[in-house]
This record gives C-alpha cells, sequence and structure tokens, in this order.
C-alpha cells in the first residue's frame, strides 16, 4: 500500500511539470484576450488582474475606424492565391519527378532542394531591387510571388514521396481507357494525393500567413499590408495604448487560432510530416 | 510502364512554369547579390565598381561580427533549451502515468503556429517597465524593487531574447520528437524495464540512439532557423538597446534599407548565406561522424 501511494507522488511531479509548460503556452494568448476587454485605465492600473467591467469598445473601434479588416483580408486573398500556385506547381513537379526518369531529373530535384537550403535574407535586397524595377512591388499580386516560388521546394518533395504510393496500373487502366496522360494526372492522380495536398496547404498556410520579411520590404501602401506588418505599423501609432494594441493581435491571431484548434490533430501531424520529410 | 510514355515537349511544358517561376525568385537573385555585392551603390542609378571590398568590409565590420556572435548565441541557447526541454518533456509525455496527453500536445504546439511578430509584441508586453506582466507580478508579490526595464540591460537583453525564442518552438520539436518515440517498438522499453533500467537511462541509452536521425534533422532545423532569425528581434528589441541584439539579418536589413548602403548590404547578404551553409553544413558533417563512430 505504502509503496503503492509512494509511487503516485512521483508521477504528480512530471504531470505538474507538463501542466505548467501547457499553461505557460496558452496563456500570453489568455493574457492577450482578456487584457484586450479593458479600459486603458483599468490596463495601467493592474495589468495583470480580470477585466471588472469587460467591454468589447475596441474591438469595435478597431473594426470600424483602422485598415486591420483591410489588412486581414489582404493575408487572406495572398494566402489563398498563393496556396494556389504552390498546390498546382508542387504537385506538377513533385509528380514528373517521382515518375519519370528524365534526363537532368536528379540535377532539377537537387536544384529544388538547394532553394531550402538558401536563408531568406539572403534574397533581401537583389529581390526589392529586381521588383522595384520591373514595377512588381507594391501590388496586390507582390507578395504571391516570393511565397508561391519559396514554399515549392517542400510541396514538391512532399508530393514526390507521396506519389510513390500511388500504384502506378491505375494510370495504365486508365490510360487503356482512353484517358489522355494529363487528363489523367489532374484528374485522376491528383485527387488520389489529396492527403498530401492538404498537408502542404496547412503547413503553407501558416507560414504565409505569418511572413513578414518580404512583406515588410515589397509593400510599402498601407492599404496592401498583410497583418503582421500592419501591425507593426499599428503599435507605432498606438504605443501607449495597450489594451487596443492588444485587441488589434488578438484579432490577427484569431484566424490562426481557430483554424488550429479545429484542426490541431491534422496540423500537428502534417507539420511534423514536412518538418522530417523536408 | 508502356503506357505511360509522354512526349518531352509536353513534359516540358508541364514542369517550365513553375521552375522559371522557382528560378526568377531564388536563383536570379542570389546571382544579383553577388553581383551588386562589388559595388558601391545607395540604389539610385549610380554605381561605382569597388571590387571585393565590401565583402572584406563586411567581415571587418564589428556590428556584423557582434551580430553573428548573438546568432550563434542563439543556435546554442536553442539546442540546448529547445531540443533539450523537448526531449524531456516528450520522454514525460510518452510515459503511461501522464494525463491528458492530447491537451498538453495541442496546448505546447500551439505557440508554433503564431507569427514571430506577434511572439515579439507579446513578450516586448510581459518584459515592458510600466505595465509589463513581469514587473506587475513582482510587484504583487512583494518584490517591487526588483522591477527594472527589462530590455534596456544590455548584460541580460540576449538572454530575455532567447527565452521567447526558446518558449515558442519546445512544443514543435517535442511533438517531431514524440512521433519519432512513438515508431519505436515499445517491447524494447518492457524489455529494458524486466532488466531493471531506470526511467533516466532508458531515456540516454535506449531512447536517444534509436530515435538519432530524428534528433539530427531537429538539430539541423534548429541551426538554420535561428540563422536567419529577423521577425522576432524585429518586433522584440529592433536590434537594440544599440546593436546589443542585432543578429545578421537584422544587420543586413538596417543597413540596405535604412543606411541605404544596397551594394554593402547585398555583399552581406551573401557572406551571410555562405556562413549559414557552412554552419549546418558542418554541423550535419560532425553529427555524421559521431554517430558513426557510435555504431562502430
Amino acid at each position: 500500500m505504502k509503496k503503492k501511494k509512494k509511487l503516485h507522488a512521483v508521477y504528480a511531479i512530471p504531470n505538474l511539470i507538463l501542466l505548467l509548460f501547457s499553461i505557460t503556452c496558452i496563456f500570453p494568448a489568455i493574457w492577450l484576450i482578456y487584457s484586450s476587454l479593458k479600459e486603458k485605465a483599468e490596463f495601467y492600473h493592474s495589468p495583470i488582474a480580470l477585466p471588472e467591467n469587460p467591454s468589447i469598445q475596441h474591438y469595435i473601434s478597431i473594426l470600424t475606424d483602422s485598415e486591420l479588416l483591410k489588412w486581414l483580408f489582404n493575408s487572406f486573398r495572398t494566402s489563398l492565391l498563393a496556396l494556389l500556385f504552390i498546390l498546382l506547381f508542387g504537385f506538377t513537379i513533385g509528380y514528373f519527378l517521382s515518375r519519370y526518369r528524365f534526363r537532368g531529373r536528379n540535377a532539377l530535384y537537387a536544384y529544388f532542394l538547394i532553394g531550402m537550403l538558401i536563408p531568406v535574407h539572403a534574397l533581401m535586397v537583389p529581390m526589392y531591387v529586381m521588383f522595384s524595377r520591373l514595377g512588381l512591388n507594391d501590388q496586390w499580386f507582390t507578395l504571391i510571388l516570393p511565397y508561391t516560388a519559396l514554399s515549392l521546394p517542400i510541396a514538391v518533395f512532399l508530393v514526390e514521396s507521396y506519389v510513390k504510393s500511388v500504384p502506378h496500373e491505375i494510370e495504365e487502366a486508365a490510360a487503356i481507357d482512353g484517358s489522355s496522360r494529363l487528363r489523367t494526372i489532374y484528374t485522376i492522380v491528383m485527387p488520389m494525393c489529396r492527403p498530401i495536398l492538404i498537408t502542404i496547404g496547412i503547413i503553407q498556410f501558416f507560414y504565409i500567413w505569418n511572413e513578414f520579411t518580404f512583406s515588410l520590404i515589397l509593400i510599402d501602401s498601407q492599404e496592401l499590408m498583410t497583418i503582421p506588418v500592419g501591425l507593426t505599423l499599428f503599435k507605432g501609432q498606438f504605443s501607449t495604448d495597450y489594451p487596443r494594441m492588444m485587441t488589434a493581435m488578438v484579432l490577427a491571431i484569431l484566424p490562426t487560432m481557430i483554424i488550429y484548434f479545429i484542426f490541431s490533430k491534422q496540423i500537428i501531424k502534417g507539420m511534423v510530416a514536412g518538418a522530417v520529410k523536408g | 510502364m508502356g503506357y505511360l510514355k509522354m512526349k518531352k515537349g509536353s513534359m516540358l511544358l508541364c514542369l517550365l512554369p513553375g521552375i522559371i517561376w522557382y528560378s526568377f525568385i531564388i536563383l536570379v537573385p542570389v546571382i544579383l547579390a553577388g553581383y551588386y555585392g562589388f559595388f558601391d551603390w545607395s540604389g539610385g542609378i549610380n554605381k561605382t565598381f569597388i571590387g571585393i571590398q565590401n565583402y572584406i568590409d563586411v567581415l571587418k565590420d564589428s556590428v556584423f561580427i557582434l551580430s553573428l556572435k548573438n546568432n550563434l548565441f542563439l543556435v546554442v541557447v536553442c539546442l540546448i533549451g529547445q531540443l533539450g526541454l523537448a526531449f524531456l518533456f516528450a520522454f514525460m509525455l510518452n510515459s503511461r502515468h501522464v494525463r491528458l496527453k492530447g491537451l498538453h500536445r495541442t496546448m505546447s504546439y500551439f505557440p508554433a503556429v503564431l507569427s514571430a511578430v506577434v511572439v515579439g509584441f507579446i513578450w516586448s508586453f510581459i518584459y515592458d517597465y510600466n505595465y509589463g506582466f513581469i514587473n506587475a507580478f513582482l510587484k504583487l508579490i512583494g518584490q517591487g524593487d526588483k522591477a527594472q526595464a527589462w530590455l534596456s540591460n544590455e548584460k541580460i537583453v540576449m538572454a530575455l531574447v532567447a527565452i521567447p525564442l526558446v518558449w515558442q518552438y519546445i512544443g514543435y520539436y517535442m511533438i517531431i520528437i514524440m512521433s519519432a518515440m512513438s515508431s519505436v517498438d515499445p517491447q524494447i522499453f518492457e524489455m529494458a524495464e524486466i532488466d531493471g533500467a531506470s526511467g533516466w537511462k532508458k531515456a540516454v541509452y535506449i531512447t536517444l540512439p534509436l530515435i538519432k536521425n530524428t534528433l539530427i534533422v531537429c538539430v539541423t532545423l534548429c541551426i538554420a532557423g535561428n540563422m536567419k532569425i529577423f521577425d522576432l528581434i524585429y518586433s522584440l528589441t529592433g536590434g537594440g538597446p544599440g546593436n546589443s541584439t542585432s543578429v545578421m539579418a537584422m544587420y543586413a536589413y538596417k543597413s540596405s534599407f535604412l543606411s541605404y548602403k544596397m551594394g554593402y548590404g547585398s555583399a552581406m547578404s551573401i557572406v551571410i548565406l555562405v556562413i549559414s551553409l557552412v554552419v549546418v553544413g558542418g554541423s550535419q558533417l560532425l553529427m555524421r561522424h559521431f554517430t558513426k563512430e557510435d555504431e562502430g
């Protein structure tokens, strides 16, 4: 009896440590959320206490009288369009790399591999110069260009290894039934790759939603900014109004939070697969 | 495979758009950066060719050296803090005596999906002098005299910058390590337990070697991630006070876009590229070397 009790006490320690760690992971977001419901004076009086009279006035004023909604929209539009291209090109290149042993195949594979090793900040200056020379900077579509290209390597590799598990007999059968090669690839094989395409979509959505450097360099006008850069602008303007700033941050992370907590299992699985294979 | 035959031309047509797009964004800028690096250039029409002077200057630039040191500091801290704690937590979470496993997984991964800018701002509120969480907490427990302007203290500011960084990605590595652990045959652990291996021995002598390959991936990701860190520094300290928390990417950004030294910034980009490749590649070789010795 005694021994059993002692054992339980031992197991309480890892349970406690993990619980504490989990709380610290989520607490800053909770602090943001309840602080955003406070008045400025109340927050300055006690930054930690829960709000006495929770009010959503900051939310109303930010959503009606600031660019934040616009920035959120820009982030969504950029993410969705970039994802479309990433999935289309990533699937196409990944498929051919996986199915065919053409000349230059290994070189092409290595070419995409190298892209993953290049730190994005090495591209900062020349990309800025190139984009401004060609008039590509500060447009609504500007950020789709780097985000698509930088996401391609991981998409290509994940598709390449996934297609190996798709039996090619299916494609042969389709060919016998008279389906053209391209039709088979895009209407039969591509839907079969849905799990990996979803994984790629999830990983790259978070990357694009959070991306900061290129957005900072390539976009100048306020109405075209994405949410991370918009937030830095917002902080400059409202540096003394903490609850207002915190409200903006809550709104910025809300879409990711909702998506994350609904799909956390798939997201975690997908990200791990992406990290390990990539 | 006969049915899968395809004309070379049409295959090329499928591949080309993606390849061109990718080359335009990745390859062309790298070549251009190397080229611009040879010029004294502020972004305007006039460029003066100065040979490799920019490259030499970058390597002699004391702020650049400091930034590189800060990058390496973060690499070391994160290797120990992130991977060390991640392994520890993953090991604990794998034990059958731990409850709420799903909850821990979901919670601990959450910071990894936040943008680094938001994380930087959150922690700047936590460290804030007047209304920050830490100082408010110190006052609450009667230690108000210990309150200070945390991020202005040059002696500890790098450590303070490292904390949110470590915090944000422990869960990420923990999940990766856990997925590797779960693919290990549980019978191995049972046998070790029968042989009397304690928790720690099990962790060090059995689990660690079995998930070696995953750990190598984690180390590589961790090094590469910290060599290119930028967003968090930008939003948390902006590289300050002074240049004390500057990192390579931050300094390249400031030189190019705030001081308009485009040629110099380009040269720095190339130096960063080379240093990152050397550090990542070197660590790979080192790890392969050591893990091979283990086997032999």
